[in-house]
């Protein structure tokens, strides 16, 4: 064989190996015995892999099983069935938690300290102390806006502050993977734009961010890779770019109330029309066609409101997947 | 040993913040410190009334607080979620528990020496008047008196250190209100431990049955009249240092048979 076919292969699988799984799942189920021979699934048999540096999102109706996933891998509950493992350990395995942070969904804290004292508790849980905490300390309080409360009692905290302090507590051993629960829970539009700057700028360190949510409009901008959720059931998975795009990228031509005859004339190279109230949407298969009907309409005095490729929101893409049953339209 | 001083002095704290049992504190100092009173109501007896009515406080207060704070830390825990972010750092279930018990152990144990204090100086100004002439100098009686009630007083730690560890490791298999009353019972009836052994006695004529379930109890429950030792201070009697030994070693056998069993239901227990 050739040197540099050799050279090139192996540098091929150097680089599949780099791929480093920071989550793997393999059938994980969580049944929860709820009494009188009753029982509720959490979770079934969930295959996960996430991968190291990206921000990983975990999505679903209230109910769907992200805490439970999210409890699974931190080893607070144990599985009925399947196994997983974090960072290269077991689920809950000590030796991974040196490495991991863990926001949980309306973090709560010991109330008679404040921020410092509290950071400084949790830092020399991780063998923390002396000047590098301290400086640790300041630097997280300021990165999540709370320096110059921070004499404040924990009992005296908003909710916000809870959840600014939350995120700077699962931050303090410096992890390369966090976990997030609803991290945006309950903040205001500011606020829960520092978090979501906070989670990308994680992830431009190399971090992992494993995010559980329900906001899909907050997960859809800052999201790698996400998995659905659906009554314990993963029902899709896949990049953001890829869940947008669908199976397959078409095009899409907008209309403002178009007569008949110019509609007839454009539908013969729609794959499908839609009405949307006084909208009508004509989706085409190929980027051509759809700028020559858009062409078209403009000639012939159509009202043309946008062309270009169909992507879909989240937020579609999650109602198709999960079912509008399911779907509590004020959590969307 | 990091993680569990890091648990115990958090519990310790928050022990501190718990306004129920700040109130019962307060109340306890109170009757304490009015102890004095109730020898009125026994002339000729003041000195036996003053040292029941004191050290009896500090044990029944005492174990009030043990049981209501130690059948709350974990649920606490668990129902306020300040143990999903303890658990998901480098802390084993183990150092949790037992952060959480030395913590509350603390709390109580402090609790304890203030009505301890506040009996100490109580007894210094009042027993001297009460005190019976006998053969020996009033000066020696009374010294002979304090190193007793210390001895007391340190025995009532260390029982409820086992009500502690009892009513904690109740609330890991319970809830913590089912934890409290299984705590307050087996205090009650650990109190009649011996009477259980008397009951299991061949001479009594309990049938077989009986008897292997009294000689269970009897073995099972612990000795909690063994820390009791008014009856010895006020007849006089120097409760020795070998008895307070042993008993306190049956209370540290017992406490870790119980956090170990403790422990083996709460690695078990989902939070």
């Amino acid at each position: 064989m050739p040197a540099g076919v050799q050279s090139r292969r192996a540098a091929r699988v150097r680089e599949v190996a780099d791929i480093a799984l920071a989550i793997r799942t393999e059938n994980l189920t969580k049944i929860y015995d709820v009494g009188w021979g009753r029982q509720h699934v959490g979770i079934e048999e969930l295959n996960l892999e996430v991968e190291t540096g990206q921000i990983f999102g975990l999505v679903g109706p209230n109910g769907s099983g992200k805490t439970t996933t999210l409890k699974l891998l931190l080893g607070l509950i144990f599985p009925t069935s399947g196994a997983g493992e974090v960072l290269g350990e077991p689920m809950g395995d000590p030796r991974s938690k040196n490495r991991v942070g863990y926001l949980p969904e309306g973090p709560y804290f010991y109330e008679h300290l404040n921020a410092p004292e509290l950071l400084r508790m949790y830092g020399s849980l991780f063998g923390m102390g002396g000047a590098a905490l301290d400086a640790r300390i300041q630097e997280l309080l300021e990165l999540v806006d709370m320096w110059d409360r921070r004499d404040y009692r924990i009992a005296d905290y908003s909710r916000g502050m809870l959840q600014r302090v939350g995120v700077a507590q699962s931050l303090i051993n410096n992890p390369d993977l966090l976990f997030f629960d609803e991290p945006t829970s309950g903040l205001d539009p500011i606020g829960a734009k520092d978090i979501r700057e906070v989670i990308l700028r994680l992830r431009g360190e190399g971090k992992t961010v494993f995010l559980c949510s329900h906001l899909l409009k907050e997960m859809e901008p800052i999201c790698d890779n996400i998995a659905i959720l659906s009554r314990g059931r993963l029902v899709t998975e896949g990049s953001v770019a890829e869940l947008l795009r669908g199976d397959r990228l078409r095009y899409r031509l907008e209309l403002r109330e178009p007569d008949e005859e110019l509609l007839a004339k454009l539908q013969g190279n729609a794959e499908e029309v839609l009405w949307l109230e006084e909208t009508c949407r004509l989706l085409f298969a190929d980027r051509q066609a759809a700028f020559d009907a858009a062409a078209q309409a403009e000639d012939e005095g159509g009202y043309v409101l946008a062309a270009g490729p169909d992507r879909r929101t989240l937020e579609e893409v999650f109602i198709d997947a999960v079912g509008e049953v399911s779907v509590d339209a004020s959590d969307l | 040993m990091r993680a569990i001083f890091r648990v115990a002095r958090a519990t310790y704290y928050e022990g501190w913040r718990k306004r129920f049992l700040n109130g019962i504190l307060v109340f306890a100092i109170l009757i304490i410190g009015s102890s004095w009173v109730f020898t009125y109501l026994q002339p000729g007896a003041e000195l036996k009334m003053l040292i029941d009515v004191g050290l009896g406080s500090i044990r029944f207060f005492g174990m009030l607080i043990a049981v209501f704070l130690g059948s709350r830390l974990v649920p606490d825990e668990i129902e306020k979620r300040t143990i999903y972010t303890l658990l998901s750092k480098p802390v084993t279930r183990m150092q949790f528990l037992l952060g959480k018990f030395f913590g509350g152990l603390a709390t109580v144990v402090s609790n304890m020496a203030l009505m301890g204090l506040t009996f100490y100086i109580v007894f210094m100004i009042k027993a001297p008047q009460f005190a019976q002439p006998t053969e020996d100098s009033p000066a020696y009686k009374m010294e002979f008196m304090y190193e007793n009630i210390a001895k007391a007083v340190l025995l009532s730690f260390f029982e409820m250190a086992v009500v502690m560890g009892i009513a904690v490791v109740a609330s890991v298999v319970f809830s913590w209100i089912l934890a409290a009353i299984f705590s307050f019972f087996v205090y009650f009836t650990g109190q009649m431990s011996e009477f259980f052994g008397h009951l299991a006695d061949p001479d009594t004529g309990a049938s077989p049955v009986a008897r292997v379930v009294l000689l269970t109890v009897y073995r099972v429950l612990p000795h909690f009249e063994n820390f009791d030792v008014r009856e010895s201070i006020l007849t006089d009697v120097p409760v020795i240092w070998s008895y307070v030994g042993m008993t306190i070693g049956m209370g540290v056998l017992y406490i870790t048979i119980v956090l170990a069993l403790g422990y083996l239901f709460f690695n078990q227990r989902e939070v």
